[in-house]
């Protein structure tokens, strides 16, 4: 099954390009330049009845324009949270944070709508397609909302899943979920595309195909990539590895080499 | 078409059976209003129609003769625009091939036809011709009833003599839109009691009474108030026995038709609000289930960026749509519904230009009304969608916390409870809310219930208290005026009559204090037996040597109670002076209210020894009919009533109107229980879909996992009946209290059997509601729900 995916998405590399919303082009290399994201002094606490759940206790980071970024963590490490908060869908106890010159943490509720729709791009562990819509639907639910999306076949196409365009989730494997999740993601043109353990639910072969596709998006269109797991071996590919723990910033390792996908092993 | 327009079409279709159910309660409210309020719009135009046209007259005046100067007279009042002199009797008529003697009202007209006040509507045929005597324009229901025709001839005993009269022609008028002679008749009996229109000269000739009067009617220009109108005329109508002046309000049959159109004024509120109430309660459940069962795709809707109006606008939209479908619905079963009441108001009412209309401002505004019905329904859905947290919404729901019934403080009972029911109760207590709407749907579905099969009761309670309890005679024989004990006594020599009993009605004018009222006051003798009158627990009482009996209703009206005086003044040529009388007692009635005197005193009251002008006969087995049909030709006898007759009718006229009503009724409330049970065992299976296949994987079959909810579901409306019947008592006396007319009133009487009908038929819906969620429960997929996340 992801072999197929997988030859089926490297046979159209072009495809994103041709859309022409990106105009920054691939930037791996001067990923450093332009501060995308400037999280300062976060904390996030839950009341959960008696007690206080303390996810995040003052965190503090810079995330680029374009950048593969992964962060690292256990569960209950706080790094859900911390996406939550950069996708507008949470919001922080104490701190700030800042999406180029906007500080996210000052937004209304509207006003953090406004921002998730116009640039970020989801993709959970569980998939979150839904069940009565087939797939194509399933991306066109969030072309439906975009400015300027890509066509949801396109999109498809890209994950290599065209051919299964009108299958309800409940007829697809578990890795072509998640790819048809990605395309959805994809399909916005986002800028920044925010990935919950996107492979937690896969086995390792699949887990493989989807991080092709993420680290290809990331190259090909300049879409920042952020993706939380536990699974240390995904840090590899990125171009920056934030290792979390008990709501800190344990560590920062940026990657002289990065590997492939395919080069990674667990 | 957007992405979330076909999630909602692709859940409606996997969900039609509660879409359906809700849908269907939504067209039974907006059926309700639609037929209802076009009966009524239909009614009330017909009725300011036909009375404009046909020139219905704002007051009558009845007295015992006057010149047709008097009418002048009249005309002269201030504010009276318009008069009109006529002569109205009623004469027994021979039809020819019928046993049995028919009544007549027959009403003069002038002779060239003129468009004059209370005029007739000439269906077919023609006028009188000026030069032929004995010509008459019949009423169309009498005609047919009594299969006349054009050019057919009836005889009519006027004045001891026996006239042919030719028919000419088939009217109706506005004054006899209810075509029934007294208030004691709830329904027409359109073969026994007819009108006859004839020409002003033959009347007066028949009736001798040559240039004269025995009614007056006129219509006012509104500048003086009616009543005072009538007062003046009634001093100018002095010498000629002036018995009774009614406004346009207090004539029967308008007074009939305004009650009826009132009373679907109010039906045409009310009904509709329960149901559509109760399809916003079923909203409510389902879409808060729905949001809850969809947190997570509200909450990624959200993540993408999807606005809460966008999100709550998909729940919206959901109930909108079942909205426009019930209402779509409800467009077919309301015409079907108010063509079934023309039906209805046909037969009882009789008017030239009755027709089932489509008003489109009606429909318009039932659509207006299921939609706010369902926005109400939908409204707190969609604020919890709109409150979901995109965040926290894609977190997996913490199980609910279980919560200890109270049922469970008595261990004694609890332990002794199955595992089944302790399920049951654990649920039922879970989720209180939406056990508590289901119950109530159950109350409002047996309320409705308790209701139609009480009207039947009512009725059959009245109807055999008025005819079996009250009126014992099997004959009534009218005499065309007061007469003393030898005409009793030459009717009991028939060998039919196995006894009889003298009976004197009397208008008079009852008076206390500032109140008054025009009332027909009933002499009976003191031990009578043929017309027994009962207190109010239903005994037997005699009405005394001496004082006054009054029904409960009047009593009421006048504010006095036993032991008061009343001021008593006769309205016709008998009696000179006004008189006292105390009040003896109370009765029950329930048709129309009158006044009670032992029939001596009643005639000292009118200055004579001893008067009748109706004799009560019972006859021997089989014989009533005989007897009748031998008295027809008697002279002084004004009409003969066979109370079989009477009661035939009045019983299948009822019956035939009810069984219509009820049949809905019982839809109705069927509707409303099986789609608010169904609908709470559907929501409440798919949020307890672990629970059932974690029983299934550990051993139960389907019977027993669906034994759960079928029980749960039979709890719930054992609870609802339980409440309906008492809900549905209340219902009925708010019904018997809206109903207290001064025509009649409904007796508070509920047989065991609507209780019993009540709850098998309630335990009928629920078992469908059950049979039609069987299927969801046997396809309950155990490895599939357990496999997926929550």
């Amino acid at each position: 099954m992801g072999g197929r995916g997988v030859g089926e998405y490297t046979a159209v590399p072009g495809g994103i390009q041709e859309t022409g919303r990106f105009e920054r082009g691939p930037m791996a290399d001067n990923a450093q330049e332009v501060a995308l994201f400037r999280v300062e002094g976060l904390t996030k606490n839950y009341p959960m009845g008696e007690v206080t759940v303390h996810a995040l206790r003052g965190v503090s980071l810079e995330v680029s324009a374009g950048e593969f970024l992964v962060i690292l963590g256990p569960s209950g490490s706080g790094k859900s949270t911390l996406l939550n908060i950069i996708g507008g869908i949470d919001s922080p106890t104490d701190g700030r944070v800042f999406f180029r010159d906007e500080e996210l943490s000052r937004y209304s509720e509207s006003q953090l709508t406004r921002y998730r729709r116009r640039h970020i791009g989801f993709v959970f562990q569980f998939y979150n397609l839904m069940p009565n819509l087939t797939a194509q639907e399933n991306v066109e639910m969030a072309t439906e909302i975009s400015v300027s999306p890509m066509d949801s076949r396109e999109a498809l196409r890209l994950v290599g899943l065209e051919a299964r365009r009108d299958h309800f989730p409940s007829q697809l494997s578990g890795g072509e979920q998640q790819r048809v999740a990605i395309a959805r993601a994809v399909a916005k043109q986002p800028e920044i595309l925010l990935c919950d353990e996107p492979t937690g639910a896969l086995d390792f072969e699949t887990g493989k195909v989807v991080l092709e596709m993420l680290r290809h998006i990331n190259e090909a269109t300049g879409t920042t990539v952020i993706v939380i797991t536990h699974n240390a071996a995904i840090g590899g590919m990125a171009h920056r590895v934030i290792r979390m723990m008990d709501g800190h910033v344990r560590e920062i390792i940026e990657n002289a080499e990065r590997l492939t996908p395919s080069e990674i092993e667990w | 078409m957007n992405v979330l327009h076909k999630k909602l079409v692709r859940y409606l279709r996997a969900n039609w059976g509660q879409a359906l159910a809700i849908a269907a309660v939504i067209t039974c409210g907006t059926a309700t209003y639609i037929s209802l309020a076009s009966a009524h719009r239909n009614l009330e135009l017909t009725r300011d129609t036909y009375y404009e046209k046909y020139r219905l007259a704002d007051f009558f005046l009845m007295f015992e003769q006057a010149p047709m100067t008097a009418v002048f007279k009249i005309e002269g009042l201030d504010s009276v625009h318009e008069a009109r002199g006529r002569i109205v009797k009623d004469v027994s008529l021979d039809v020819p091939g019928e046993e049995e003697p028919r009544t007549g009202r027959m009403v003069s007209m002038p002779d060239n036809p003129e468009p004059v006040l209370n005029d007739v509507a000439l269906l077919s045929g023609r006028y009188f011709d000026k030069s032929a005597m004995n010509e008459v324009i019949v009423s169309e229901g009498f005609a047919k009833a009594n299969h006349l025709a054009l050019g057919d001839s009836i005889r009519a005993t006027i004045e001891d003599s026996k006239h042919t009269l030719r028919i000419v022609g088939l009217g109706l008028s506005p004054e006899y839109v209810m075509m029934i002679r007294s208030a004691q008749e709830l329904v027409p009996s359109p073969e026994k009691f007819g009108i006859l229109w004839v020409s002003q000269s033959f009347a007066e000739s028949a009736f001798d009474m040559n240039e004269a009067c025995n009614e007056i009617v006129g219509t006012v220009d509104g500048s003086v108030p009616v009543k005072t109108v009538l007062d003046r005329a009634e001093e100018v109508l002095e010498p000629y026995g002036v018995y009774a002046k009614l406004e346009r309000d207090d004539q029967i049959s308008a007074r009939f038709f305004a009650d009826e159109i009132a009373g679907l004024a109010v039906s045409a509120k009310i009904t509709p609000a329960i149901f559509l109430g109760v399809a916003a309660l079923i909203l409510l459940v389902l879409l808060n289930r729905m949001v809850r069962n969809e947190r997570t795709e509200i909450g990624l809707l959200k993540a993408y960026g999807y606005t809460n109006l966008e999100v709550s606008g998909y729940y919206i939209q959901f109930s909108l749509f079942l909205a426009v479908l019930g209402c779509l619905g409800g467009f077919v079963a309301g015409e079907l519904l108010a063509n079934a009441m023309v039906k209805i108001y046909v037969r009882f009412y009789m008017f030239p230009l009755l027709r089932a209309r489509v008003y489109p401002d009606i429909l318009a505004r039932s659509m207006g009304i299921s939609i706010a019905f369902a926005l109400a329904g939908a409204l707190t859905a969609a604020r919890h969608a709109a409150r979901i947290q995109p965040a926290e919404a894609m977190r997996i729901e913490p199980p609910k916390s279980g919560t200890r019934t109270l049922l469970e403080r008595f261990h004694a009972v609890w332990r002794r409870l199955s595992f089944t029911w302790k399920m049951i109760m654990r649920n039922v207590s879970r989720y209180r809310v939406r056990a508590g709407i289901s119950v109530f749907g159950v109350m409002v579905s047996a309320g409705i219930m308790v209701v139609g099969f009480f009207t039947m009761d009512a009725m059959e309670f009245m109807i055999d208290y008025q005819f079996t309890e009250t009126q014992r005679e099997d004959v009534r024989v009218a005499l065309q005026r007061e007469m003393d004990e030898h005409a009793l006594r030459d009717l009991l020599r028939y060998d039919a009559v196995r006894a009889g009993e003298p009976m004197l009605q009397y208008p008079f004018r009852i008076k206390t204090g500032w109140r008054e009222k025009e009332v027909g006051v009933i002499g009976i003798p003191e031990d009578a037996q043929l017309h027994r009158l009962m207190d109010q627990e239903g005994r037997p009482v005699s009405v005394g040597a001496s004082g006054i009996v009054l029904s409960d209703r009047l009593a009421r009206e006048l504010q006095v109670g036993p032991g008061a005086t009343l001021v008593l003044e006769p309205l016709r040529g008998l009696g000179e002076n006004e008189k006292e009388v105390t009040v003896r007692q109370v009765v029950s009635q329930y048709l129309g209210s009158s006044a009670y005197m032992n029939i001596h005193a009643l005639s000292r009251l009118l200055d004579e020894s001893f008067a009748l002008n109706t004799a009560l006969l019972q006859t021997h087995a089989g014989e009533a009919r005989e007897l009748s049909t031998a008295l027809k030709d008697i002279r002084g006898i004004a009409a003969v009533e066979l109370k079989e007759d009477m009661l035939a009718n009045i019983t299948r006229e009822l019956q035939d109107s009810m069984a219509i009503s009820n049949t809905f009724l019982l839809v109705f409330s069927g509707v409303i229980a099986f789609a608010i049970i169904y609908n709470a065992t559907i929501v409440s299976l798919e949020e307890r879909k672990r629970e059932l296949a974690s029983l299934r994987v550990l051993g139960f079959s389907k019977g027993e996992v669906g034994a759960i909810v079928y029980r749960e579901n039979f709890l719930l409306a054992a609870a609802g009946g339980m409440l309906g019947l008492p809900f549905g008592m209340a219902l009925c006396k708010l019904l018997v209290y809206a109903y207290d007319t001064e025509l009649y009133r409904l007796p508070f009487h509920i047989e065991m059997s609507t209780f019993v009908w009540t709850v098998v038929m309630t335990a009928v819906f629920v078992s469908l509601a059950n049979l039609a969620a069987r299927r969801r429960i046997h396809q309950l997929d155990v490895v599939d729900v357990l496999k997926s996340r929550e």
